[in-house]
């Protein structure tokens, strides 16, 4: 089933040129996409107009059945579509908890959103245990799972992450790759933006390639593993 | 990158390509205005009655110079100074004491006052060009107010109340005339200056800087140097204006000169005509001071000057940031004679 | 001894107004990263009301706060809606608002110059001549209340932004504007609001030195430049550090004016900002004023 449909999506940043030139993407509930691509090629901005961030310029998003276009970010929050961006975005100077505090602003029940807090400092126990330090003081790694666990208060139903693993060690972005998991058993549709094309793809069900503000390439998560082309354009791989 | 249009005419006669026409137009006509100004005071020699008309031209130069210098630091180089006439004050006070206790004629005073003005420039430059953006503007601030005080204290100077300068000995009639001829001179110098400093390679890494001034540093343009020299340069002018409007006005005053009615009305009119280039400030302070004498006829009192003072600074930042020049030029309709760049 | 701790108690509760009037503009550049030139003129703006309301209507300068702060909220919004909501994207945005502000602050210079005249006034009443006495020490009467009630406004105000929705709306737009954006928080909103707020505390700044100083239209350039010193101190964007910054040097502008006399006080003001933009512009708490 069609959880999310973007039709022809036209965006760019200001008064400056196109970025995206007309991405067409159907996305099933349940599945896990990653995204592709070289610099420059929209990746994070496609992210950001399906949160709401950046507007588009022409073409129609669709979620569960009603048309997004155009909807401000705290609409679409409660629709079910949440971002964790590349950068984090966290609040420095607030705690941990009141970082996940603000992940759930658009919900008005206090109570309901202190229990969602709780859950998810299960998921990242790392969370409970420093709930009163600030955020800035966080590691890297536990700055990306309160950046995830803060989306995660609003339990939403597409969850989108640009460059998960970005700046983090080896190790640690396999930590942060198995808490995904833990999203993808829960049912959650899941999109990656990830750089490290590798460690996305295997961690997804389909790989979209995007150049040049297009989707140039969508196919099974493995097949575009394999697939030579992408071997050398993106997985390094000299023939 | 531009297209050449080579014209095969049979005509064999040399053609006049558009540049040289353009300058030669421009040429003809700057020399006509420049004429025409140097011969004016003649009308009030012969016919009377133009004191009026001499003041308010003299009153324009002295601020096409002041703006003009004005916007080496604020339009080139990119730092808004709200306190620039602490370089007047300067010159005023240098003047005015050494008339008043060495009977030293202001006239002779004035290069040295510009001396004076760059020494302070480079001298406050070095301190206050360690902020930039905001802070630098407000460093401004606080420094004309911390002038005001002093200069309220200094006794030498007469203290709030100021001193009156001694008169310069001519008929009413023609009392304006040198000064209208001593302020051309300045304005002309001026600009002739802002010209130079525009085609100059100094020009050049100042408008690097005030574009992005840590890819001007990364380039290679010793970025403190040229903004502490701008600073200094930009105050030269406004220095020896300030010598020259003291004896103009025979009496010195804290107030007259450290009022940021002044720094305000530089800005302003930089603003106006448009800031980074040759002629904005020109053009700016005649339509400000024509806009102005219009209003003081209509409406007589002088607090609603104020307010038009307020209401067109945020007019042109809002609407025309770039100003009447900078404005026509964007949408290719700026007439010859104005292109001075 | 008892004589520097005096100076200093009179230091102290000025302290108290002065971070009041600084609590506004602080505020605003947190949110939004607007210097706010006009902000001492909203306090005149409002020192004018609360002396109207005193002589038409023979109320109470504090109790003239109900007042103000309201007006003042919306004259606010107005102000952010017309000049800064449109112009919040431009990438010059932080320069030429304080070229716009300055510009502002003129234009109410002159209007109020215009309806009021320059004469200088202030709310006379009992309690601005009044003093009180606390054993060896003594108080001005009016300023130990509008200290009090300058300290009940702040705690108000972090009250506000420590737990309700509002002021973790304001604080996460404060702190990563971009992030706040990502969870949903409508940060033009959030920004208009804000600068209400910040303008009414000017409104009730405005109540309190009706009766504790003399005005007049000009007297905002001198007001703005101590604000600035008392931020610029504290650091821009930090409520504490404008507290702490406001303490400081009024304590020091007190201890000047008793030694040198009243009129070198507001020079400690004007060389205290001259030197902490050159040597330390982010103060003590907060964040520098140019941003890329």
């Amino acid at each position: 089933m069609v959880i999310l449909e973007t039709e022809d999506i036209v965006a760019g940043y200001g008064s400056g040129p196109d970025i995206l030139k007309g991405i067409s993407l159907q996305v099933e509930a349940g599945k896990t996409y990653c995204i592709i691509g070289p610099n420059g090629a929209g990746k994070s901005t496609y992210l950001k107009v399906i949160s709401g961030l950046l507007p588009s310029r022409k073409g129609r998003i669709t979620f569960k059945g009603a048309d997004l276009t155009g909807w401000r970010t705290d609409q679409i929050l409660r629709k079910g579509i949440c971002l964790v961006p590349s950068d984090r975005s966290l609040f420095p100077d607030m705690t941990v908890r009141e970082n996940l505090r603000m992940g759930g602003y658009v919900l008005s029940d206090q109570k309901q959103i202190d229990q969602r807090i709780a859950e998810v400092c299960e998921i990242f126990p790392i969370l409970g245990e420093r709930h009163a330090q600030q955020a800035k003081t966080l590691s890297g790694g536990q700055q990306q799972q309160l950046a995830i666990g803060r989306a995660l208060v609003l339990r939403p139903e597409l969850i989108m992450l640009d460059e998960p693993s970005l700046g983090l060690a080896p190790k640690i972005s396999k930590q942060i790759f198995d808490s995904i998991e833990i999203l993808k058993r829960a049912g959650m549709t899941v999109i990656i933006v990830e750089q490290n094309a590798r460690m996305g793809l295997e961690a997804a069900d389909w790989g979209v390639v995007l150049d040049l503000g297009k989707n140039s390439f969508i196919a099974e998560a493995q097949k575009v593993l394999q697939d030579e082309r992408i071997q050398e354009l993106y997985l390094g791989k000299k023939h | 990158m531009s297209d050449q249009i080579i014209s095969i005419s049979p005509v064999s006669a040399e053609p006049v390509s558009p540049d040289t026409k353009k300058s030669r137009g421009r040429i003809i006509f700057l020399a006509i205005l420049f004429l025409s100004l140097l011969l004016f005071p003649l009308t009030q020699a012969i016919f009377g009655g133009m004191n009026y008309w001499l003041h308010l031209m003299l009153y324009t130069f002295m601020y096409i110079s002041m703006a003009s210098s004005w916007n080496i630091l604020g339009g080139y180089t990119g730092y808004v100074s709200l306190g620039h006439n602490v370089f007047f004050a300067a010159g005023a006070y240098l003047a005015g004491i050494l008339l008043v206790y060495q009977g030293i004629s202001p006239f002779l005073i004035t290069p040295v006052a510009g001396l004076l003005a760059l020494a302070i420039g480079l001298i406050v430059g070095l301190i206050t060009l360690r902020t930039s953006g905001s802070a630098f503007i407000i460093s401004t601030v606080a420094l004309i107010l911390l002038a005001s005080i002093v200069m309220d204290k200094w006794e030498l100077a007469g203290g709030a109340n100021g001193l009156s300068l001694p008169l310069m000995g001519l008929k009413m009639a023609t009392a304006k005339i040198p000064f209208y001829y001593a302020f051309l001179i300045l304005a002309a110098l001026t600009i002739f200056m802002s010209y130079r400093i525009r085609h100059s390679k100094f020009g050049l890494g100042l408008r690097a800087i005030s574009q992005d001034e840590t890819k001007a540093e990364v380039a290679g343009v010793p970025t403190h140097i040229y903004k502490v020299l701008a600073f200094a340069i930009s105050g030269i002018f406004v220095g020896m204006a300030g010598a020259l409007w003291v004896y103009y006005l025979t009496y010195l005053r804290p107030g007259l000169f450290l009022s940021i009615g002044i720094a305000t009305h530089m800005v302003l009119m930089t603003l106006i005509g448009g800031k980074g280039t040759v002629a904005g400030p020109v053009i700016g302070a005649a339509i400000f001071i024509a806009t102005n004498e219009f209003f003081v006829a209509q409406l007589g009192s002088s607090e609603l000057n104020i307010v038009a003072t307020g209401i067109m600074m945020i007019l042109v930042l809002m609407f025309f940031p770039d100003g009447v020049i900078g404005t026509l030029k964007n949408r290719n309709r700026l007439p010859r004679f104005l292109d001075w760049e | 001894m008892t004589q520097i701790s005096q100076i200093i108690i009179l230091g102290l509760s000025l302290g108290g107004v002065f971070a009041l009037m600084s609590s506004g503009m602080t505020l605003i550049f947190g949110v939004m990263r607007i210097v706010n030139l006009a902000h001492a003129a909203f306090i005149v703006m409002a020192a004018y009301i609360a002396y109207w309301a005193f002589k038409l209507l023979g109320m109470d300068p504090i109790l003239s706060i109900v007042i103000t702060i309201p007006v003042m909220y919306l004259f606010g919004l107005l102000v952010y809606r017309v000049l800064f909501a449109k112009l919040i994207d431009n990438p010059r945005f932080v320069e030429l608002t304080v070229l716009i502000t300055f510009g502002l602050s003129l234009v109410i210079e002159g209007l109020l110059s215009y309806f009021f005249t320059g004469i200088y006034r202030s709310t006379t009443p009992r309690y601005a001549t009044d003093t009180l006495n606390f054993g060896p020490f003594y108080f001005p009467e009016g300023q130990f209340y509008a200290t009090v009630v300058s300290i009940i406004l702040l705690v108000g105000l972090w009250a506000l932004l420590r737990y309700t929705r509002l002021g973790y709306a304001i604080r996460a737009t404060t702190q990563n504007r971009t992030a706040a954006k990502t969870v949903g928080v409508n940060v033009h909103q959030i920004s208009m609001i804000t600068f209400g707020l910040g303008t009414a505390l000017a409104g009730a700044s405005g109540s309190l030195v009706s009766f504790l100083f003399t005005f007049f239209p000009a007297k905002h350039m001198e007001w703005v430049t101590i604000i600035l010193a008392l931020i610029v101190l504290g650091g821009m964007g930090s409520l504490i550090g404008s507290l702490v910054g406001s303490f400081l040097l009024s304590a020091l502008a007190a201890y000047v004016s008793f030694n040198f006399g009243p009129t070198w006080s507001p020079i400690t003001f004007y060389l205290a900002l001259f030197l902490i933009l050159l040597f330390r512009p982010q103060g003590l708490f907060g964040k520098k004023m140019e941003l890329q």
